[in-house]
């Protein structure tokens, strides 16, 4: 548990050093601490969701408002929200941060995962979406630089939590 | 009423609003009436204009956010009401052009048609002021207390279907040049910056 709560309180930190204060919302058990810790803080505003595409597109009209924000969601959730990626963020050159749970990795032996984790990566490439794995507590501080490539690139950028990063070697 | 008219009539009493435009007939209906560069206008994403219109509501509280969306966008995301209700943004008014029909690609009817009553939608997600308006002389009447009320607030225009194809042309500028157009005209009006330094 410890570890769980260094790592979201570190990847915490590093959205508010990427200058990101708002953060919409659907949970996944991976994300469910992070979220938990964002919705407890004050200075970022929390924005929970009914289906994931929604956060795409509050992230999307934050941006206009000249507000760094992120998306936070399960794989199974980015797979609902291509359309709308898309059509909206491909179309108008809108950039979103989104950070996702990788499931269906081998250590995530569980059969309603299976399908993300072979068919995740090959459709972002597919979409030409940037992506970046963060399996380890030291490449947490790589979310700044993920960030302004996420600007950069003016598109939808990836960031997976791995299954190790949260709950560790022995979970 | 027809959508043009409650467009005309909605759009006469926007004041400074900045508008978020549903892909399709709303879009291309607010653009033919305002030419408003400061407005974005969906390509895509049906449905989740309202979303988009939610997450600039919520970084510019003092700007007024005034949502034109359409049924057919707002059946195919209804959650986008529990969400509206949550955060409840005062500068947010949610605007839904109501004709029954998927006008845009040839008036064919839309699910559940004539039985859905999307202001009851709206209360029952938790939406305080909600109406549904029937006729031009209702809007043009309710017009400046809904442009002056605190939001959020839910008004559906019941227009008529129109059978023939409503050809209304699209905005003249897509893509990017409307993500830079809408940006720069938000950055100069609220001292904002959406594009960093180097133009991104």
């Amino acid at each position: 548990m410890t570890r769980a709560i260094d790592v979201n309180e570190k990847i915490h930190e590093q959205l508010k050093n990427s200058g990101v204060t708002l953060a919409a919302s659907l949970p996944d058990d991976w994300v469910a601490p992070l979220i938990n810790r964002i919705a407890a803080d004050n200075t970022m505003r929390h924005v929970r969701v009914a289906r994931e595409a929604e956060a795409i597109a509050i992230c999307s009209g934050a941006f206009f408002g000249g507000v760094r924000s992120v998306a936070l969601m399960g794989a199974t959730g980015l797979l609902t929200c291509t359309g709308e990626l898309a059509t909206l963020n491909l179309r108008h050159q809108i950039p979103v941060f989104l950070i996702v749970s990788q499931r269906g990795s081998i250590d995530d032996q569980r059969i309603y995962q299976e399908v993300q984790g072979r068919r995740t990566i090959p459709l972002l490439q597919t979409y030409d979406f940037p992506y970046h794995i963060v399996n380890r507590p030291d490449e947490i501080a790589s979310i700044p630089d993920a960030y302004e490539t996420c600007r950069l690139q003016k598109r939808p950028f990836v960031l997976f939590i791995t299954r190790k990063l949260v709950k560790g070697d022995t979970a | 009423m027809k959508a043009r008219e409650a467009i005309e009539a909605v759009a006469k009493h926007r004041g400074d609003a900045v508008a978020v435009c549903a892909l399709g007939m709303a879009a291309n209906e607010w653009w033919a009436v305002t030419k408003g560069e400061d407005a974005f206008y969906m390509h895509g994403a049906m449905g989740f204009a309202a979303s988009f219109a939610l997450g600039l509501a919520l970084s510019l509280p003092k700007a007024p956010i005034w949502l034109i969306n359409a049924d057919g966008s707002l059946c195919m995301n209804l959650g986008c009401l529990l969400t509206e209700a949550s955060q409840a943004p005062k500068n947010l008014k949610h605007f839904v052009v109501d004709n029954q029909i998927y006008q845009t690609v040839g008036a064919l009817p839309m699910v559940n048609q004539g039985r859905t009553d999307y202001a009851a939608i709206a209360r029952g997600a938790g939406i305080v002021r909600t109406r549904t308006i029937e006729s031009l002389d209702e809007l043009e009447r309710e017009m400046p207390k809904i442009a002056s009320e605190d939001g959020p607030s839910f008004t559906v225009l019941r227009v008529e279907a129109e059978t023939e194809f409503l050809r209304t042309p699209p905005m003249t500028y897509e893509g990017p040049e409307m993500k830079y157009r809408f940006g720069r005209a938000l950055e100069k009006r609220f001292g904002i910056e959406v594009f960093g330094p180097q133009g991104y």
